[in-house]
C-alpha cells in the first residue's frame, strides 16, 4: 500500500486528542441529589454489569481509535499495488465524436462520453503514484484541454467540461499531438479513451507500445445513414436520391426511411437490412422545383445522430447557348449540344458565325453560355459564362508564349465538377498553344510539362472555360470525353449555378467558396434552415472569399451572396461513426496502466471512509444502547 | 436570595391569601369555634352544688332565690387554636430549581400569616437534626415581619432527624394544635414514626411534601457521580432510560405511600411542586380544608 498524500500521516497525532475527547465523553459528571438512598435502592435492583460496562467502554474507545486510523488513511489516499511503480507522464485522449453519443442501455442509459469521463475519474484516482497528466480532446481537431499538471482534480474538471462533438474525430492526429507534447517526458504514456472509431484504434495502439486503448461501450444497436446524394435527371425532370444505410448491429432489422422535401413527405421506403451489412437504394423524386431533402430512419436506436441526413435538390432548368464558330467547324459542337437536351434548351439556342457575332454583338440577347470556337471576337459581354476553344479575347489574363507540338493531355484536377467522368488519356493533339496564366485560374488538364491546356478563368463577373488547342485538330470529338466535357461545362457554368459552395459538407468541415466572390460583396449571410426556426449569421468576406466554420450542427444552410443564394447541407454520414460496435482492446487497460486494486468495489480512500462511517454508526449505537439498556 | 425571598409582591400575595382564607375557611367556622379573638363570650355548660372553696362569684343567686340552695354555674373551657409550622431545614431541602427551601419558606410564611390573622397564635419551628428555636406563639399580623426576618436568616444545613425533632416538640408543646409539617420527607419510615408521635399527642396534622421538578423527572443520562447533599456520600452510576423509569416509579410510590399513610390517619397531605406558585398552592390547601380543625 502506498499513500498518495503521505502528509496525512501527521493526522495520526490527533489520535491522542481523540482518546482525550473520548475520556472526556465518558467522564462522570458530578450531580448532587437530595437523597442518595433512593438511587442506591435502584442500583441494587439492577443486575451487576460493571465488567461488561468496562469492556464496552474499552470497545468504544477501540472503535474510535480504529475510526481515526481509517479516516487518516483515507485522507492519505492510499493505493494498493504490487511492485515498485514509477510515476508516468500520461496524455489522455478523450474521443468525443458522434459515436460517443451512443446511449449504453446496460450502463444506466449513459452516453459513451459520460462513461468516458467516468473512466477518466477512475484512471486518475486509481493510478498508484503521483503522475503528470494532460488531457486532449479528439474532436473536430485535437485540442489540449489541460496542459501537463499533477492536479488530478483539474484533469477531471477539464474532462467534465468537454462537450459533445457531432462529427468524426481524428484519433491519429490527436495521438500525434500527444506524442509531440510527450517529447522529453519520462515514461510517456498515451491513453486513448474511445469506443474504437471503427478499428482505427487497434492500429494506433498496436503500432505504438506507449498507447493504451481504454475501450468504452458495448452497444451495437444502430442503424445509420452513411451516404445521401442527389443527382438531377433532366430527361425525366426528376432528382435521383441515392441513400446508403449501415446496420451496425448483429440483428436483421426491418424498418423504413422517410424522405421529406421542404417538410412534406416525398417518399417512404420500407426495407430490411441484414446484420452488419449495408443497404442502398436510389429513389426518384419528382421535384423539378428543387428544395431541401431530409431522409430519416423511422426507428429509435442507441445513436440517433446518424438517423437523418440532408441534401439539396437544385431546380432543374435548361441552358440557352450561343455557339460562335465558323460554319464548317460547327458540327461536333452542335451534336454535343443536341445530345445534352434537356440540359440545353435547343429552342432558345442558336449558332452564328464570328462575323455575325461581331456585327450583332451589341444587340445579342442574353444567353446563358457563349461558346467561341476558333475565333477571336472583338469584344465580349462584360459578364457571363463562356467557353473559348483555341482562342480568346485579349482582355482575359492569358499570355500565349508559343506552340506545343503533339502534347499529351492529363487531367490535373480529378475532383473538379468540370472533369467529372472525364477520361483524356491518349487523346491525340496535333498541337496546342503554350500559355501562361497571369491571374489565379484553375488548371483542369495539362501537358506532362505542366503547361495548362484546359483551364478555368474565374473572375468575379465572368467565368470562362478555355481550351488551348483546336478541338477539330485532334481526335477528341470522336471520343466520349468531348460531349462529356461540354456537358460538364454547361452543367457547371450554367445549370448548377450558383456554385459558390459545395452542396454537402460534413460536420466540422470549414465552408469556403469554390470560386471568387463578386468584388462588391463585403459580407455574406448564412442562415440555418431547420424545421423550427431559421437562425442567421452574417460574416464579412475576406477579399473574394470567406470562411465559415460553425458547421457543428446537422442541417441545411442558405448562404446569401449579394442577390444570389447558394444552398448546402451539413451531414454526419460517416461509416466510422455509424459502426458503433465495440472494438475490444487487445490488453486490459488496467493491466497496462497498473491501476490500484479496489476495496469493497470502491477506490481505497472511499472504501475506508465508508467503513469509518459504519464504525461511527456502530459506536453510536453501542453507546446509545448502553444508555437505554 | 434572601432579599428576593419575601419581596413586596410576596406581601401583597399574603394579603390576598388572607382574604381567600377568610372566605374559604374562617368565615364558615366562626360559629363553630370559640376564640378569644372573636369576642369575650362565656358559654354556660352546667350547674353543680356549691362546695367550699368555690368562687362565690359563680353562685347563681336566682336559683338560690327559687330553691333556697346554693348552686354554682359551670362554664365551657375556652379553646385556643395554635398553628405550628414545622419547617425542615436540612441540607436536602436546599436543592432544585426552583429551590425547595425557598419554596418551603414562602409556604411557611404564607401559612403563618394566615394563622396570625385568623388564629390565636402562629409559630414556625425549624428542624433538622434536632428541633430548633423558631418564632413561637406569635400573635397579630404585625408580627409577620419578625417572622419573615427569621425565615430569611434561616439556613438549610445538616441531616434530618425527624424523630428526635418531633420528640422534642411534643415535650415542648403539650397543648394540641394545628401542626403543619413542611419537608421532603426522605427517610419515610422515620418520618412516619415522627408523625405518629405528633398524632398521639392529639395534634391536628397537615403534611406538605416539597419536591423540585428535578426530583420528579431527573434530566440526566449517562455517566454520573451522584453525591448526597446531606451526607456527601456518593454513588457512581450509569444513568439509563430504564433506570430513570425505575426512579420515577420509586418516587411516585414514595409519595403515594406518604399520601396513603396520611389519609389513613386523617392527616392532610399535599405535594408541593416548586414549580407551582406558592400562593396557588396555599389556595389549594385552603380549599382542601388544610387549616381547619
Amino acid at each position: 500500500m502506498t499513500l498518495l498524500a503521505p502528509w496525512a500521516l501527521w493526522l495520526f497525532s490527533i489520535g491522542g486528542a481523540v482518546v482525550a475527547l473520548y475520556l472526556l465523553k465518558i467522564r462522570r459528571h458530578r450531580q448532587t441529589v437530595p437523597a442518595i438512598e433512593f438511587w442506591r435502592a435502584l442500583v441494587s435492583q439492577a443486575p451487576v454489569r460493571s465488567l461488561f460496562q468496562r469492556l464496552k467502554r474499552l470497545f468504544s474507545l477501540l472503535l474510535w481509535l480504529i475510526i481515526v486510523a481509517l479516516l487518516v488513511l483515507a485522507t492519505g489516499n492510499p493505493i494498493f499495488s504490487f511492485g515498485k511503480i514509477k510515476p508516468r507522464s500520461i496524455a489522455i485522449i478523450l474521443d468525443n465524436s458522434a459515436s460517443m453519443q451512443t446511449i449504453e442501455s446496460e450502463a444506466e442509459n449513459k452516453t459513451r462520453l459520460q462513461l468516458a469521463k467516468e473512466a477518466i475519474n477512475e484512471l486518475t484516482s486509481r493510478r498508484p503514484v503521483a503522475d503528470e497528466w494532460m488531457l486532449i480532446e479528439a474532436g473536430r481537431e485535437p485540442q489540449v484541454h489541460i496542459a501537463w499538471t499533477r492536479d488530478r482534480r483539474a484533469v477531471r474538471d477539464a474532462a467534465d467540461s468537454i462537450k459533445t462533438y457531432e462529427g468524426s474525430s481524428d484519433l491519429a492526429a490527436s495521438k500525434e499531438l500527444a506524442q509531440q507534447l510527450l517529447v522529453g517526458k519520462e515514461r510517456p504514456c498515451i491513453v486513448i479513451i474511445s469506443d474504437g472509431a471503427n478499428d482505427e484504434i487497434i492500429k494506433l495502439s498496436t503500432e505504438d507500445k506507449t498507447v493504451v486503448y481504454w475501450p468504452i461501450g458495448n452497444s451495437d444497436d444502430n442503424l445509420g445513414i452513411t451516404h445521401l446524394s442527389v443527382r438531377t435527371h433532366r430527361q425525366k425532370s426528376a432528382h435521383y436520391a441515392f441513400i446508403r444505410v449501415l446496420n451496425a448491429s448483429g440483428n436483421e432489422i426491418e424498418t423504413r426511411i422517410v424522405f421529406e422535401l421542404d417538410g412534406s413527405t416525398a417518399a417512404v421506403e420500407p426495407f430490411t437490412i441484414a446484420a452488419n451489412s449495408e443497404w442502398e437504394k436510389t429513389v426518384i423524386l419528382n421535384a423539378p422545383q428543387g428544395g431541401v431533402l431530409r431522409a430519416s430512419i423511422d426507428r429509435d436506436d442507441s445513436l440517433m445522430l446518424d438517423n437523418e441526413a440532408f441534401a439539396i435538390l437544385d431546380p432543374i432548368r435548361s441552358a440557352s447557348t450561343l455557339l460562335i464558330t465558323p460554319p464548317e467547324d460547327a458540327y461536333f459542337f452542335e451534336q454535343a449540344l443536341v445530345a445534352m437536351e434537356p440540359l440545353v434548351d435547343l429552342d432558345s439556342s442558336s449558332t452564328i458565325s464570328p462575323d455575325e457575332f461581331d456585327q450583332t454583338a451589341a444587340t445579342i440577347q442574353d444567353f446563358d453560355l457563349m461558346i467561341f470556337n476558333n475565333c477571336l471576337p472583338k469584344q465580349i459581354p462584360p459578364t457571363g459564362k463562356f467557353i473559348f476553344v483555341n482562342g480568346w479575347p485579349a482582355e482575359l489574363p492569358i499570355t500565349v508564349s508559343g506552340i506545343i507540338d503533339s502534347p499529351e493531355l492529363f487531367v490535373s484536377q480529378r475532383d473538379h465538377p468540370l472533369t467529372r467522368y472525364l477520361t483524356l488519356r491518349a487523346v491525340m493533339l496535333a498541337q496546342a498553344q503554350r500559355v501562361e496564366l497571369t491571374q489565379r485560374s484553375t488548371v483542369l488538364a495539362q501537358t506532362t510539362e505542366a503547361d495548362p491546356l484546359i483551364f478555368l478563368i474565374d473572375q468575379p463577373d465572368r467565368q470562362a472555360l478555355c481550351l488551348a488547342f483546336d478541338v477539330l485538330d485532334s481526335d477528341l470529338p470522336f471520343r466520349n470525353a468531348f460531349p462529356m466535357l461540354m456537358r460538364n461545362a454547361v452543367a457547371f457554368l450554367v445549370t448548377e449555378q450558383p456554385n459558390w459552395i459545395r452542396s454537402e459538407y460534413h460536420i466540422g468541415e470549414i465552408i469556403q467558396p469554390v470560386r471568387p466572390l463578386p468584388r462588391d460583396v463585403s459580407e455574406i449571410t448564412i442562415a440555418r434552415l431547420s424545421a423550427d426556426e431559421i437562425s442567421q449569421q452574417t460574416i464579412p468576406t475576406n477579399g473574394e472569399s470567406f470562411t465559415f466554420s460553425s458547421t457543428l450542427e446537422r442541417g441545411p444552410l442558405r448562404i446569401s451572396i449579394g442577390n444570389e443564394f447558394a444552398y448546402a447541407v451539413v451531414n454526419l454520414t460517416s461509416t466510422k461513426e455509424t459502426a458503433i460496435g465495440p472494438v475490444v482492446a487487445i490488453a486490459q487497460p488496467g493491466d497496462n496502466l497498473v491501476l490500484t486494486g479496489r476495496l469493497l468495489g470502491m477506490v481505497p480512500w472511499l472504501a475506508l471512509t465508508v467503513i469509518a462511517l459504519a464504525l461511527i454508526t456502530l459506536e453510536w449505537l453501542t453507546y446509545h444502547f448502553r444508555w437505554t439498556e | 436570595m434572601s432579599d428576593e425571598l419575601f419581596d413586596k409582591d410576596f406581601l401583597k400575595k399574603l394579603e390576598y391569601l388572607d382574604l381567600v382564607a377568610r372566605r374559604l375557611v374562617f368565615g364558615r367556622q366562626q360559629a363553630m369555634r370559640t376564640s378569644v379573638k372573636k369576642g369575650a363570650s362565656i358559654e354556660f355548660k352546667d350547674f353543680r352544688e356549691y362546695s367550699p372553696g368555690d368562687d362565690p362569684r359563680t353562685i347563681d343567686w336566682s336559683v338560690y332565690a327559687r330553691l333556697g340552695e346554693l348552686y354554682v354555674k359551670l362554664f365551657r373551657q375556652e379553646e385556643e387554636l395554635d398553628l405550628w409550622i414545622l419547617l425542615d431545614t436540612s441540607a436536602s431541602m436546599d436543592f432544585g430549581e426552583p429551590n425547595k427551601f425557598d419554596h418551603a419558606r414562602r409556604l411557611a410564611a404564607a401559612l403563618a400569616y394566615i394563622g396570625l390573622a385568623n388564629m390565636d397564635s402562629a409559630s414556625v419551628v425549624p428542624f433538622a437534626q434536632e428541633l430548633g428555636r423558631g418564632r413561637e406563639k406569635l400573635r397579630g399580623r404585625s408580627r409577620v415581619f419578625e417572622l419573615l426576618d427569621f425565615l430569611t436568616q434561616l439556613p438549610a444545613q445538616g441531616e434530618t432527624d425527624f424523630e428526635l425533632a418531633t420528640k422534642t416538640f411534643v415535650t415542648r408543646v403539650r397543648k394540641p394544635g394545628l401542626v403543619v409539617i413542611i419537608s421532603d420527607f426522605y427517610g419515610l419510615l422515620k418520618a412516619q414514626s415522627a408523625i405518629d408521635q405528633l398524632r398521639f399527642f392529639k395534634h391536628q396534622l397537615y403534611v406538605i411534601q416539597i419536591a423540585s421538578p428535578w426530583e420528579l423527572d431527573p434530566p440526566i443520562r449517562g455517566e454520573f457521580r451522584l453525591v448526597d447533599t446531606e451526607t456527601s456520600e456518593h454513588e457512581d452510576l450509569t444513568v439509563t432510560d430504564s433506570m430513570l423509569k425505575r426512579y420515577k416509579q420509586a418516587f411516585t410510590s414514595f409519595s403515594a405511600e406518604l399520601r396513603s399513610y396520611s389519609m389513613k390517619y386523617s392527616i392532610g397531605y399535599s405535594l408541593a411542586d416548586t414549580e407551582t406558585a406558592f400562593d396557588d398552592f396555599v389556595v389549594k390547601v385552603l380549599q382542601r380544608g388544610g387549616l381547619t380543625t
